[in-house]
């Protein structure tokens, strides 16, 4: 595999909710059009860590960070950094499908229009390459305007995805993405992870091994907040270095 | 689950060690039977060759289900895909054993016995890197094997010498072509028993370490 481009780097990171440490000392990089898996038992901290990437974290009161996160080496938590801006260019796909309750158009239109879209024929435009992207078009092309409540939890999945990519984001962070869906709707967002990747930098966090070897090309190893051991996907399910690593995958845990 | 999978892969390996050297002893039994041009061992070792089908179909079958079912990783997959690769040498192992065997039955027609050159001598380093293999592969430890390569190259060193002794032989005396000819055709079955041993080897050097070696 050729050594990508960082386009996020994640130095010395600590995090703390309140008193207890959630990330510890985390320096991890995500190259440019591949797609980081982060996987590790729960609790491991591999969600914090994603939350992390855009900011997500701010949300939670108790929530404290020390240590830079660079976006094209520039440290997001900077005070002059809007995170709405960069909630924008890093997009986020979370593990139970959340569409607003309004049309499919709506849906993925809302984005744009809130960063001051407003010509109908443009964000048309936006929809329509966004529905195709996310490899739900087809399915949806007749019924623009029916609830996206209607959908299945698979198309509701993609949907929230063409969501994310209506407003032009650069990379796209995906939380479980498909926890909730069945093996032909996960399928479908495996797929389209792979086609995703070829424009965006991707990173999941998942608790199925099998997805992490079957969508990423990067794996880090997440335990007790720290980041165990970072590879190629290959290496980390062919030849972990880290005994830890061993344990987790081969099911030797606990 | 985790830990009925990782029984099952000791039990495997268990029964992959029983084969191997279920294997390796007809090779040898079959030698014993060609120094003493004992025909009824001979026959004995062909006998055994439909168990060793047998074993080698049913660990096969064995090793398919478990990668099917559990869809190991890292070291685990490693073990099976290293148990895979012994259990085909080994029946190609036992299967040489099985045409020495039938060897022994036409080299008992030919007057001159007993002149063997250096094939007992050959057979006995390959007998030994065949079970230098399989305790490395029971026991996950390389020292037994770490010399495997140099091994290898006595052995080819062997048969060339065999094949040239041979070929003197034959043109001295035509009387001994038949008998020279099976030599020749022994030697490469030798031969090819080690390099064998070689693929076991370099099979269980990636099971343990996850690297990649070539031997030889």
């Amino acid at each position: 595999m050729t050594e990508c481009k960082e386009i996020i780097q994640v130095d010395h990171v600590n995090l703390w909710y309140g008193d207890s440490l959630a990330l510890r000392d985390v320096t991890i990089g995500m190259p440019d059009r591949q797609v980081t898996a982060l996987i590790g038992p729960s609790g491991c901290g591999k969600s914090t860590l994603i939350r992390c990437l855009n900011r997500m974290n701010d949300l939670v009161d108790t929530c404290r960070i020390q240590g830079t996160v660079n976006f094209h080496s520039k440290n997001i938590y900077a005070s002059d950094v809007d995170p709405v801006d960069i909630r924008r260019k890093i997009g986020m796909v979370f593990q139970r499908p959340n569409p607003f309750p309004k049309s499919i158009y709506e849906n993925v239109s809302y984005g744009p229009r809130v960063h001051g879209i407003k010509e109908r024929k443009q964000l048309d435009a936006i929809v329509e390459k966004s529905l195709k992207r996310a490899a739900l078009w087809d399915e949806v092309k007749d019924r623009l305007h029916d609830s996206a409540m209607g959908l299945s939890g698979g198309q509701q999945q993609r949907l929230c995805i063409a969501r994310t990519l209506a407003v032009e984001p650069e990379v796209i962070l995906m939380d479980e993405p498909c926890s909730a869906l069945d093996p032909i709707a996960t399928a479908k967002i495996e797929n389209l992870i792979e086609e995703l990747k070829t424009e965006y930098c991707v990173v999941i966090v998942t608790h199925n091994m099998q997805q992490a070897s079957r969508v990423s090309d990067y794996t880090g190893f997440m335990y007790m907040g720290e980041l165990a051991e970072f590879g190629t996907t290959r290496q980390i399910f062919e030849a972990p270095r880290e005994t830890l690593t061993e344990n987790y995958i081969t099911g030797r845990f606990g | 689950m985790a830990d009925k999978f990782h029984d099952e892969i000791l039990n495997l390996k268990c029964d992959v060690v029983n084969m191997a050297r279920f294997g390796r002893t007809m090779l040898n039994d079959s030698m014993i039977a060609l120094q003493l041009q004992d025909l009824e061992m001979a026959r004995g070792v062909k006998g055994r060759k439909v168990t060793l089908q047998e074993q080698h179909d049913s660990l096969e079958d064995r090793i398919f289900t478990m990668i099917a079912l559990y869809q190991p990783v890292a070291r685990d997959l490693r073990t099976l895909v290293c148990s895979l690769m012994i259990v085909q040498s080994s029946e190609r192992i036992g299967r040489y054993g099985k045409d020495i065997a039938n060897a022994t039955r036409h080299l008992a027609d030919t007057d001159t016995t007993g002149n063997f050159i250096s094939i007992p001598h050959m057979s006995e380093l390959v007998v030994g890197m065949i079970d230098d293999a399989t305790l490395a592969y029971e026991q996950e430890n390389l020292n037994t094997i770490e010399d495997m390569s140099k091994r290898d190259d006595v052995v080819d060193s062997l048969r060339t010498s065999i094949f040239r002794e041979c070929l003197t032989y034959m043109m001295e005396d035509p009387r001994t072509i038949t008998r020279c000819t099976h030599y020749v055709m022994i030697s490469r079955f030798l031969e090819r028993s080690g390099d064998h041993a070689c693929k076991m080897a370099e099979k269980i050097h990636y099971m343990v370490t996850g690297e990649r070696t070539e031997i030889k």
